[in-house]
């Protein structure tokens, strides 16, 4: 009921601030645009490996991950949805057909799965029909929009190979191999109405909005009651864009992309810990966020202040909690009590970042809560500086006494004052999350944990611990916009520029007046006018 | 003698093709013996490459790559061990430096780099060109793409073949960064602008992309037909994504344009690949092995909980570059000798790289560490991670010895030049000595008897560039240059 109330409030400030006039009508109705809002760029974006692994199980029940086999890693920045960054190559061309005809041998080898994906029963290898309904119902899945007759016949063309051999799986295989291949597959590709007087400017179609929708939202192909949205204008405006985007945020898949989202963007996709460990971890890191985002569906700064965790034994016992309930196997939610943890940056995962020489890296830790958790840019190190030297101290062993003297050399303080500070104050942690109190393998080493926080509204604040991070992160102000800016790079697969401040400060406005919810954020940025418009690179 | 060419029916239907391209005679109209064993052979370059230094920080006891003896003959330090009998198949130049910028006024020399190491060599070191200081790619062709202009034929170029990128190490293995350029190691120009050419990892692709339209052999001639079947409906449906593709790009805005414009081209490249026909397969060129599935790509670097030292010792950080290495190799041999590319490079490890040498070498360490002392043992520790790529190196210069050619072997007819990363001495960032973040006394090793070289010597070029070393190399092949990139001067040494 409250997002109902969002809505509602919104489109009568938008209506406020222009006054509703002069406002563009899109193409057969549809969303609107005001002549005053800005258009974010977007471009043809290629389905990350893991989209395209998730297109492929939804398309056609191939579940064997191949373009985890095949491609080579997605350029991750902290996203693996960069568009920018995606480069054709020959490389990236071979792996493509060869997932494509894996595929389709898979697909016309198991009799069950080539019933259900072609829906009818062929009358022999030239049986047109047939083949004909396999190409425009597997093509409205696999372009995530209808196919024009000339496309349709385009595929049919194929069937000579079935009728030359004598067996119309042919036809399908082939079929599948070209659609798989498809640039419109491979990639998602907008072409829109251009917009008059907004030079570069586009409105999308209903079947390029399903697709924002279910990529940004599930990771994956628009489902079919999605694209019959498409089909039926249910997607032209923006309650029907709402609707449409809470129904797949009900669903598990959304889940697991906004736990995806958070693994990416807090670095615990991939952890250098032993599986068990690892899986434990990312287990841990995802029911937390499971439980703020889509159940309690409260503060999303709950994920940053949880006075619990969801955890194991064999996490209980790496982080020496010795009350725990969930028997020998089993997870259990465990109160920290007396612990110095809260929430998700005391989680493991999350403390696995920035790790270095064998150790945890202050330097690295800051450089990581700046630019992840505040959105700051932190620049490269000037020439001359060897960033794989391990700090030393003519005087001392201890790391800060090792840190200090290394950062106080020539101008490295003005840099480095503001991330070890940062780093220091989390030390206590080591780069697995478990507790210490002394530097490894120097007991006469005391670590404080007392930090630092250069920059604030307030100038320099200092804090005590994960914990006291925690605090002063939810309480700076900044968190909400980097949060609600690390969603939207997500969201469009690139870094925001200036045509997206006018949004990103409208997001985190309503995103701060409605008690920080992050599915309200979900459902605000897709609901917005401009999510139904795109800007020319 | 030259002998007469007689075309048959088929070979000259084979041809036409080709002909409506407007190209010459086509070495599928030949006669495959006359082709591809009376021939003069062509000849080839490989750029074989090794993600580290020489030397490991701090150590002042001689390094175990340059030999202590100058000239024929020379000594086999550790990481050189596996050369063995094969050292006078390879000449070692050493005393290379590529310039750096705090020895210039704070400004990047030409053939020179930033004074920050790792990516900042990759351009002067592979194209001969600067570094630029904010980019981490190279700013120059490569010598790989340098002798691809010359030594592609038509043939090859039509087919897409014009040069070959592999890359062994799979993956970059940290969670926390990516590989930002150290993993490309070949740039073609396009007018000003450098354009990256990814390698492939996947040695399936790889296999796929040269021997998927090779006749299977010893089958039946109903298989034979199945094959050639297959291979019509495969061009059928590139050919319909091609006709699709294009279709789309003029719809698009600018710079979503030229994305597509290059996934079309690399699309018409396959397909040309496809459409080129095979040679015959003789004695030297067989259809490989299909090596099966590629190996699991490992996981980030791991380390134990308990200890907090990183644990090497399994297989994570390792996607069993053992078995990619020798599928690479096998496979970059079988394409030269069956002439279906004349330019290789293979990206043995990356820049900085993060591989766990622990199932290679048995050291619990990854292949930079050992730089920085991961392990103890300073330049012999560093000594054992390259003599895994020596290893390789040798490998594929005993198949090229072994392979015969013409009047002699396919050795004679190649030139592959072993490309470190770095050198070992003067760190301009940390005015430190010894350091493995140097591009002091660099080495780049030569293989190959093409044009005339006389290999199996160590040559001390004190503070020449090591472009040079390409230069000749280059020229070994066939280059009328005098230069690569910036640098201009060769190794004479490496010829007499």
């Amino acid at each position: 009921m409250r997002n109902v109330v969002v809505v509602i409030s919104l489109s009568l400030c938008a209506c406020g601030l222009s006054g509703c006039e002069g406002l563009v009508k899109g193409p057969g109705g549809g969303a609107t645009l005001d002549p005053n809002t800005e258009v974010g760029v977007s471009g043809i974006r290629r389905l990350s490996r893991v989209e395209l692994d998730q297109t492929l199980a939804d398309v056609l029940g191939d579940t064997a991950s191949p373009a985890q086999q095949h491609i080579a890693p997605d350029p991750t920045n902290p996203y693996d949805n960069e568009f920018k960054q995606q480069l054709p190559s020959a490389a990236l061309i071979e792996s493509l057909e060869r997932i494509a005809t894996e595929v389709a041998d898979r697909l016309i080898a198991s009799p069950t799965r080539f019933a259900e994906e072609v829906g009818c029963t062929p009358q022999g290898p030239s049986d047109a029909a047939c083949l004909r309904s396999f190409v425009e119902t597997f093509g409205l899945r696999a372009l995530r929009r209808p196919l024009t007759e000339d496309e349709v016949l385009g595929f049919l063309g194929l069937q000579t190979f079935a009728v030359e051999a004598n067996d119309f799986k042919v036809g399908v295989k082939l079929v599948v191999m070209a659609m798989l291949q498809e640039p419109e597959f491979v990639y998602r590709v907008e072409i829109g109405t251009p917009v008059a007087g907004r030079e570069g400017v586009q409105k999308l179609n209903d079947w390029h909005v399903a697709s924002r929708l279910s990529y940004f939202l599930w990771g994956t192909t628009p489902p079919p009651w999605l694209l019959d949205a498409a089909k039926n204008g249910q997607l032209q405006t923006s309650a029907g864009v709402r609707s449409a985007a809470q129904r797949l945020i009900d669903d598990p898949r959304a889940q697991a992309n906004v736990e995806r989202f958070h693994a990416l963007w807090l670095a615990y996709h991939r952890l250098p810990h032993a599986p068990n460990l690892t899986s434990a971890m990312q287990a841990e890191s995802a029911a937390l966020v499971t439980k703020v985002v889509f159940q309690d569906k409260g503060d999303y700064f709950d994920l940053f202040t949880s006075e619990q965790t969801y955890i194991n034994q064999t996490l209980a016992t790496h982080y020496g909690i010795t009350v725990f309930s969930g028997g020998a196997t089993g997870f259990a939610w465990t109160p920290y009590r007396t612990a110095p943890r809260k929430g998700i940056l005391s989680h493991g995962s999350v403390l696995s970042a920035g790790a270095k020489f064998s150790d945890t890296s202050p330097t690295q830790r800051g450089i990581f809560i700046r630019e992840r958790l505040f959105c700051q840019s932190v620049p490269p190190p000037p020439p001359g500086v060897n960033v794989d030297e391990i700090p030393s101290s003519p005087t001392s062993n201890c790391k800060i006494d090792r840190y200090s003297a290394h950062a106080s050399v020539g101008g490295c303080k003005s840099c480095h004052q503001n991330f070890d500070p940062v780093g220091f104050g989390i030390e206590n942690f080591n780069r697995a999350g478990q507790f210490r109190a002394t530097d490894d393998g120097q007991p006469s080493c005391a670590i404080s944990g007392q930090g630092e926080l250069t920059g604030l509204p307030g100038g320099t604040q200092a804090f005590q611990g994960v914990v006291g991070l925690a605090d002063l992160m939810v309480g700076s102000g900044d968190l909400e916009a980097c949060t609600v800016k690390q969603v939207y790079r997500f969201a469009m697969g690139r870094r925001e520029e200036a045509f997206d401040l006018g949004l990103l400060d409208k997001l985190t406005a309503s995103f701060k007046d409605h008690n920080r919810s992050f599915q309200g954020l979900l459902l605000d940025l897709v609901s917005d006018e401009t999510f139904a418009f795109r800007r020319d690179e | 003698m030259k002998k007469a060419i007689r075309l048959s029916r088929r070979a000259a239907l084979k041809g036409l093709g080709g002909a409506t391209l407007g190209l010459p005679l086509l070495e599928c109209m030949l006669d495959g013996r006359d082709a591809y064993a009376q021939a003069v052979p062509p000849r080839r370059y490989i750029v074989f490459f090794d993600g580290q230094s020489i030397g490991a920080d701090g150590d002042s006891s001689p390094n175990q790559v340059v030999p202590n003896t100058l000239g024929p003959d020379y000594d086999l330090k550790e990481a050189l061990t596996p050369l063995g009998a094969l050292k006078s198949e390879v000449s070692v130049v050493s005393g290379l430096k590529i310039p750096w910028a705090a020895e210039n006024g704070g400004v990047i020399p030409a053939g020179g780099r930033a004074d920050v190491h790792h990516v900042q060599s990759l351009s002067p070191m592979l194209s001969g060109v600067r570094s630029n200081a904010s980019r981490t790619r190279s700013e120059g062709a490569t010598s790989d793409q340098v002798a691809a202009d010359f030594l592609a034929s038509p043939a090859q170029v039509t087919a897409a073949r014009r040069s070959l990128q592999y890359r062994v190490q799979a993956d970059w293995y940290l969670s926390v960064s990516a590989a930002y350029g150290r993993d490309i190691i070949s740039y073609r120009m396009n007018g000003a602008n450098p354009v990256a050419l990814p390698p492939t990892v996947s040695p399936q692709a790889a296999f796929s992309s040269l021997f998927g339209t090779f006749v299977p052999t010893g089958v039946s001639p109903a298989e034979i037909a199945k094959f050639q079947f297959d291979l019509r409906a495969r061009r059928s449906v590139l050919d319909l994504v091609k006709r699709d593709t294009q279709k789309l790009i003029p719809q698009l805005g600018t710079a979503d344009k030229a994305r597509m414009q290059r996934h079309f081209d690399e699309l018409r490249d396959l397909e040309q690949r496809i459409a080129a026909i095979p040679p015959p397969q003789t004695s030297t060129c067989v259809k490989p092995t299909d090596p099966g599935a590629d190996p699991v790509i490992g996981s980030a670097q791991p380390y134990n909980m308990n200890t907090m030292e990183n644990q090497y010792n399994q297989n994570s950080g390792y996607s069993n570059e053992e078995q990619r290495a020798r599928v690479f190799c096998d496979l970059i041999h079988m394409a030269l000798a069956c002439d279906l590319s004349r330019v290789v490079s293979l990206q043995m490890t990356m820049f900085q790289s993060h591989l766990n040498m622990y199932q290679l070498t048995g050291q619990a360490t990854d292949c930079h560490e050992l730089g920085h002392g991961g392990v103890p043992g300073g330049n012999r520790a560093m000594a054992r991670g390259i003599a895994w790529h020596v290893k390789w190196y040798t490998y594929l210069i005993q198949k090229f010895i072994d392979t015969p050619e013409a009047n002699g072997r396919m050795i004679d007819n190649i030139a592959m030049p072993f490309i470190f990363e770095g050198g070992h001495g003067r760190d301009p960032e940390q005015s430190a000595s010894m350091s493995s973040h140097s591009t002091e006394n660099m080495v780049v090793m030569l293989a190959g008897r093409a044009g005339g070289l006389k290999p199996g010597k160590h040559i001390r070029k004190m503070n020449q560039h090591p472009a040079t070393v390409l230069v000749s190399a280059l020229k070994a092949v066939g280059y009328t240059g005098n230069n690569l990139g910036e640098v201009t001067g060769e190794v004479p040494e490496l010829f007499t």
